[in-house]
């Protein structure tokens, strides 16, 4: 299987004044092509950093970061930017839209930047939108949504470039349970239809219930991996 | 191009939404492009106005008028007169064909029982009108010219309505020093309210009412004949009058100055530009203050919106985009106070220039040259993108894990 997304025993040291935190302790991790992939572990864990790096957000201090096979630490901050614009889907747990843009505006922002041009930014960002049961709302701002809705727009975006993988960090953790079943409900759609790769974090086995594959950490350490062979809890 | 139009339009929105403190800081740049305007339009206004009173003045004659002409207060104040040798001194010089001599003062008038100080002009008109008429743009809006040796005045335009409370008609009467003279002409406006507010008599009745010794004044102007260089001409006065003064004084020092029209142009030009220079310094002043006030509500900006160049950078901007947004929201924040700043300046110059054409005794005119307003409005867009350019570049700079994590 192809590797999409690829740590070799990655550390992250953070600098706090005097004191050096270390986040990740020489973590390594395969995501594959087609993966829906769940990163647990407690607050405090390095799950957040450990998302950065797979998102190519941040560098590792030491070790190595594969973005489909290419080593992310040879390339410019706007190589990077380009690559993760294109290949790269984020959803994050604030949703972090732009306030000022309607929904619409937020979905084709990342497709502006990858120089998509108007007419076909607009047909994409409707259908994703429509397709998200937000058709009325494409003109709304933020404020003006649920935080469901907000959530959705949000994917909406993370896929407007057909990235091939997404990454959701903590996606339901400011939604109610039935909020974030729907939102759950769509990622699985995503990784099932259009066989995206999935890479969720979070701390609630309800959402790592939809996964197939769960990475476990714990101070900044892999502590088990495991195929997920349980039923989704919101199911039974 | 698409995209430069995307990152235009994101930055309008920005602006928008924090109307009040946009409003704000555009206003900063409104003020100091105002003041650049409306000032600079106003003086180059002021430019046109005496240019075009000199040329009125023609070019074939010489000034003789006491004191320093780059010193104008000691100029009126320092009392030199032209003695009657300095005068017949004049006359003798090659080149020279008429010398007019002219005194003035204040002078108490009475016109129908009310008195007035008025300006008062002596000069002599057997040799006068022609030069007057020809080389002083002098007209007649009413009436005639005196007779020479004749109780006659003219008076300024403004004397017949303006100066007196009841309007001083042809064949009234004037007394000055309990002589009676008659009004017999009235000059058209001859650009300067001085000029235009004086009465004028014949230099021989004028040295009677003041005691002035007959034969000498307080200024000449000399009409040179023909074919003879002016400046040349002006160099030989000057010898001329130091040549008598030593004589007489045994001092050689100039208390006199021998200019010709053109050179007065030039000095009031030189006066000017000077005053244009201290404009826009004072203006540009003005403009930095506003280009602090773009870099600072901008850095506010980025402060604020950390978070979201966190997420445009997330989701694929490049530092390019980022730069490009912030500088645009500084750049249009500086082109809209151009526009607002140009916008007043020119109606402030246009009022101005209206009410100078109702009220005949408001010398100013402003002139808006097509020049100022481009000026006006890229100097402003560039105080924009300047001020702007240190923040759109520290937004830019941010790392994207920072960005997002600052202000969780």
């Amino acid at each position: 299987m192809d590797s999409v997304i690829k740590l070799e025993n990655v550390w992250k040291v953070y600098q706090l004044g005097k004191v050096e935190l270390t986040a990740l302790k020489g973590v390594s991790l395969d995501i594959h092509r087609g993966d829906f992939v769940t990163i647990m572990g407690p607050s405090g864990s390095g799950k957040s950093t450990l998302l950065n790096m797979i998102g190519c957000l941040d560098s590792p201090t030491k070790g190595k970061v594969f973005l489909k096979e290419r080593d992310i630490s040879r390339l410019s901050e706007d190589q990077l930017s380009q690559l993760r614009g294109k290949t790269i889907g984020f959803v994050f747990q604030e949703f972090n839209l732009m306030p000022n843009l309607t929904a619409l505006e937020n979905v084709t922002l990342p497709m502006v930047f990858q120089g998509v041009s108007e007419p076909e930014r607009i047909k994409r960002g409707q259908e994703l939108l429509s397709s998200l049961g937000l058709k009325e709302r494409v003109r709304h701002q933020p404020a003006e949504l649920s935080g469901g809705e907000r959530q959705r727009v949000a994917i909406a975006r993370a896929f407007a470039n057909n990235p091939e993988v997404v990454i959701a960090d903590e996606p339901t953790g400011n939604l109610d349970s039935h909020s974030g079943k729907k939102i759950m409900e769509v990622l699985k759609e995503f990784h099932q239809k259009e066989g995206k790769t999935i890479v969720v974090v979070t701390h609630d086995p309800n959402i790592a219930g939809y996964s197939e594959k769960i990475f476990n950490i714990k101070d900044g350490e892999m502590v088990q991996n495991h195929l997920q062979t349980q039923k989704y809890v919101w199911n039974k | 191009m698409e995209q430069i139009k995307e990152y235009f339009k994101i930055a309008l929105r920005n602006l928008r939404t924090r109307s009040l403190r946009s409003w704000l800081t555009i206003l900063g740049i409104v003020i100091g492009v105002f003041l650049i305007i409306s000032l600079l339009s106003l003086s180059e206004g002021i430019k046109q106005t005496i240019t075009q009173q000199l040329r009125a003045l023609g070019g074939e004659v010489i000034f003789v008028m006491p004191g320093e002409i780059s010193n104008p207060i000691a100029m009126f104040m320092s009392g030199a007169r032209l003695e009657r040798e300095d005068i017949e001194g004049i006359e003798k010089v090659h080149g020279v064909d008429t010398v007019l001599t002219m005194s003035y003062q204040s002078l108490l008038v009475r016109h129908k029982d009310e008195g007035k100080t008025v300006f008062t002009s002596g000069l002599s008109w057997e040799k006068g009108t022609e030069i007057m008429e020809k080389f002083q743009g002098w007209s007649l809006k009413k009436g005639e010219w005196p007779i020479p040796g004749k109780r006659e005045a003219v008076i300024g335009s403004q004397v017949e309505n303006n100066v007196f409370e009841k309007k001083v008609a042809l064949g009234d009467e004037i007394i000055i020093k309990g002589r009676r003279f008659e009004v017999v002409g009235i000059l058209n406006s001859l650009g300067s309210k001085q000029d235009d507010t004086s009465i004028y008599l014949d230099l021989p009745f004028y040295q009677d009412l003041t005691g002035e010794k007959r034969g000498t004044a307080q200024m000449a102007m000399v009409k040179i004949k023909k074919g003879v260089s002016l400046d040349e001409t002006a160099k030989k006065i000057k010898e001329s009058l130091e040549k008598t003064r030593k004589r007489r004084m045994g001092s050689d020092a100039a208390d006199f100055s021998v200019i010709t029209s053109e050179k007065m142009g030039d000095i009031a030009g030189d006066i000017l530009a000077v005053i244009q220079l201290a404009i826009i310094g004072f203006a540009s002043i003005a403009i930095i203050v506003g280009g602090i006030g773009i870099m600072n509500t901008m850095f506010t900006s980025v402060r604020e919106r950390t978070r979201e160049i966190g997420i445009m950078k997330a989701i694929g901007a490049k530092d390019k985009a980022i730069l490009t947004i912030f500088l645009f929201e500084a750049g249009i924040i500086g082109l809209m106070g151009g526009i607002g700043g140009t916008v007043l300046g020119l109606t402030l110059a246009k009022i101005i220039e209206i009410y100078g054409q109702a009220h005949p005794a408001f010398y100013f005119t402003a002139t808006v040259s097509p020049g100022l307003v481009v000026f006006g409005l890229s100097f402003s867009f560039l105080v924009g993108c300047l001020s702007g350019f240190i923040p759109a570049r520290q937004a830019a700079k941010l790392k994207p894990v920072e960005a997002l994590r600052r202000y969780e």
